[in-house]
């Protein structure tokens, strides 16, 4: 039985009216096929990636992942969510002392489909996790990072991108939360909006008491390319500790001027310009997951080559 | 030991001084309809401004307490009087007004700064106006600044009533509506066409019985092409039990005008601050707030610009001290509407002590408001561990034609210049105390030189004893 139930909260409510306080779907966890698997990054060693494919599921899904990434271990999984029913995929991380965990997805849902995404990691002492989230498709998409910096020196990037096209929607929830002295959370965000697409992004470095020395940092750049599109963003530093840096950037619009010179002076046209631009986050991403395989998934279904490429 | 100082010192009693209460009329606390009833007839309210008021609580009554920002569980309207009258009339001499009063207003320095540089000055105390006063070469030109209640029924009542809570309605949010029901006291402003006033108005609102609540209301309306510089300055004695103050400003900017709002606010540290703020800016028109929160135990504050019309602006520049017992929730909100808009918030928050600052700010672009501008950019001083600051900016953008730029930073004062300072002869507290300064002068530069002194020395005075 399908509810209503309330996701990708922010950490701490603002005004009610902005409706960014979380989000609202339907969803019905009693009727869903669950699925739950254990991954174990060993002690020292440089694991084999590990690939997730949560394609083609019928009716509710919820699977769960849990990885644990022990001592000094180093593993990168390549997630890809696709399909046109419901999808809820949950990914429990963590790591210890030293480990080094790289999260590459794809959240891919097809119009008729709906991708839930959870992440939830504990860091260790001096463990580094990277998360890369690419969000594509025709399918409303729901994805909600917590990453707690708990050992002293960890370490949390987190690079996404995505392009919204038609009436979908996207919200992205992400929260950094450093407990550790000299911990540091990276997160960048880029992505376009076409049509009549949605997005939301509420991203929050929470510093901790006792975090001192800690350097958080969130960067959004959102490009707006449809006449119906909704942008909305919350970015949130909360801190209650003295020695940390703090600082949240975002820059949202069209093209600027600049940018527009570059292209007309090399005789692309403003489309032209704008598919690249709505492209180039996500292609940016693609290479940045350094996996010919995950690369090919990613450009398959949602063609990448622009109209200068051919 | 002689103080180094950049601001002349000054003395800090003068805010917490309490007059012994002498008041011609303070109600029994709570809020009933008997005691809305009450307030609406010692005030003699035409009939609609009954009814409004009568509605006003029936919407407080309906309307949840916000359930976020700072806890309010401290509040207890059953224990806030809401209405007390002091033991004067409102006069237009000083001299008529009582002594015990005067003193107050002298204490803060008002007759000096209205002969010295104001072209007006109203004094509120408690829930009534004492004082109020346009020179005469100001009226001349046609600018009406009186207390709301004697233009709400004489020439100017058609007017107030026709803009009266238009642009804060009692539905906007609780506290809203709890004003609408039980308000009292209050300026209005009217600039005709065209006139620039060139040295500003000020309106002094002073809370001095216990337990109780002040809900003045302003209402400023600046006519096409005219300018004003309005300043709002306010402070209270500091009690055990809680005071409330829920005031409304309304300020409509007509097409070409421009307002600049001020306010430096050092209500005591057993204050609830609940404020409400709004402006509606046509054509062409230009709103400025600059505002400085340095007292009150809660504050919500949030002041609100509506850019109608095309080629409306806003400035908001802020600065937040919170110390001590003091959970400071300010910012600003705006709403692009207008083609050409453009919006500019520039905010500086410090925690100290154990004080909790948060910065809140919304900015909405609406589908129409093509070729919209913004930008907004806040940066926050933590000075111990044992404070809390928070940013919670929020944007919500609905044109692709809109260019939207957003920067925080949190941090702490940097050692090497405190060291810097130190190795230049400056004790540590002064050190700290002058790198603050200069952190909040995104505020004072903007304020008349007087105002800017004052906000600076309460700067000092706030860093006093925060070394060790």
């Amino acid at each position: 039985m399908t509810k209503n139930i309330l996701i990708d909260k922010l950490p701490t409510k603002t005004w009610n009216f902005l409706k960014v306080n979380s989000a609202e779907i339907q969803w019905d966890s009693e009727g869903a096929v669950k699925t739950e698997e254990n991954i174990c990054f060993k002690s020292g060693e440089k694991a084999e990636p590990v690939r997730l494919d949560n394609s083609g599921a019928e009716g509710y899904t919820e699977r769960v992942v849990n990885v644990t990434a022990q001592k000094a271990s180093k593993g990168v999984i390549f997630e890809i969510c696709r399909g046109d029913k419901p999808l809820l995929s949950r990914v429990n991380i963590d790591l210890d002392d030293g480990a080094e965990v790289k999260l590459v997805m794809l959240l891919e849902p097809s119009e008729s489909g709906l991708v839930r995404h959870e992440v939830r990691a504990e860091c260790g002492a001096n463990s580094h996790i990277h998360i890369m989230t690419i969000m594509i498709g025709g399918g409303d998409i729901y994805s909600d990072d917590n990453v707690t910096l708990r050992g002293d020196g960890a370490r949390f990037d987190a690079d996404t991108a995505y392009l919204g096209r038609n009436s979908q929607t996207i919200d992205y929830n992400i929260v950094a939360a450093h407990f550790g002295k000299k911990t540091e959370s990276l997160i960048t965000v880029n992505g376009a909006l076409t049509d009549s697409a949605k997005k939301v992004f509420r991203g929050t470095i929470d510093f901790k008491k006792g975090s001192a020395d800690s350097v958080g940092s969130e960067n959004e750049t959102v490009l707006m390319l449809g006449d119906d599109v909704v942008n909305k963003t919350v970015p949130l530093i909360l801190c209650a500790e003295e020695n940390v840096e703090g600082t949240h950037g975002a820059t949202i619009g069209e093209l600027d001027a600049d940018t527009m010179f570059y292209f007309e002076s090399r005789g692309i046209d403003r489309e032209t310009a704008e598919k690249i631009m709505a492209y180039a986050a996500v292609e940016r991403l693609i290479h940045m997951a350094e996996d010919g395989e995950f690369a090919a998934e990613a450009e398959k279904t949602m063609g990448l080559k622009t109209d200068t490429e051919e | 030991m002689k103080e180094k100082s950049q601001v002349m010192d000054i003395d800090r009693s003068i805010y917490d001084i309490k007059d012994v209460e002498n008041d011609a009329y303070r109600i029994k606390s709570g809020l009933t309809p008997e005691i809305i009833e009450k307030i609406s007839k010692e005030k003699n309210d035409p009939i609609w401004m009954q009814q409004f008021r009568l509605q006003s609580l029936q919407i407080y009554n309906e309307i949840p307490t916000p359930d976020w920002g700072p806890s309010l569980e401290g509040l207890d309207m059953d224990n806030i009087a809401t209405y007390v009258r002091p033991n004067t009339k409102m006069q237009n001499n000083w001299k008529n007004v009582p002594q015990d009063i005067k003193n107050t207003f002298e204490r803060l320095g008002i007759p000096q700064a209205e002969r010295k540089s104001l072209a007006g000055v109203g004094a509120q105390y408690d829930s009534e106006l004492v004082y109020h006063n346009v020179r005469s070469e100001v009226a001349q030109e046609g600018v009406v600044y009186m207390d709301i209640e004697s233009a709400m029924k004489g020439e100017y009542a058609d007017m107030v009533r026709k803009y009266f809570m238009k642009l804060v309605t009692p539905r906007d949010h609780k506290f809203a509506a709890l004003h609408g029901a039980v308000w009292s006291g209050g300026s209005f402003v009217y600039v005709p066409k065209g006139v620039q006033l060139s040295i500003p108005l000020q309106s002094y609102f002073r809370l001095n019985a216990k337990g109780a609540g002040q809900f003045e209301h302003t209402l400023i309306i600046v006519d096409e092409g005219a300018s004003l510089h309005f300043i709002e300055g306010c402070s209270a004695p500091k009690y055990n039990v809680a005071n409330l103050h829920a005031g409304c400003v309304e300020l409509y900017v007509k097409k070409n005008a421009r307002l600049r709002y001020s306010t430096i606010e050092n209500w005591s540290k057993n204050m609830y601050n609940l404020n409400t703020k709004r402006a509606l800016v046509e054509e062409g028109g230009t709103i400025e707030w600059v505002s400085g929160s340095f007292g009150s135990h809660i504050g919500c504050l949030y002041p609100m610009s509506i850019l109608k019309g095309d080629n409306s602006k806003m400035e908001f520049t802020g600065v937040t001290f919170a110390g001590s017992g003091q959970n400071l929730d300010t910012g600003a909100k705006v709403v692009h509407v207008g083609k050409n808009t453009s919006s500019f918030m520039n905010t500086r928050s410090i925690s100290k002590s154990g004080g909790i600052s948060t910065f809140r700010s919304s900015v909405v672009v609406e589908k129409s408001a093509k070729n919209a501008k913004s930008s907004v950019s806040c940066q926050s001083l933590m000075l111990d561990s044992e404070s809390r600051s928070d940013t919670i900016p929020a944007m919500d953008i609905r044109t692709k034609d809109a260019a939207i730029g957003h920067e925080a930073k949190i941090g702490s004062i940097s050692g090497d210049a405190v060291f810097y300072l130190m190795s230049r002869g400056m004790t540590e507290e002064d050190a700290r105390a002058l790198i603050v300064s200069g952190f909040a002068d995104n505020v004072s530069k903007e304020l008349p030189v007087e105002y800017a002194v004052e906000m600076n020395n309460l700067i000092r005075l706030e860093m006093k004893g925060s070394i060790g």
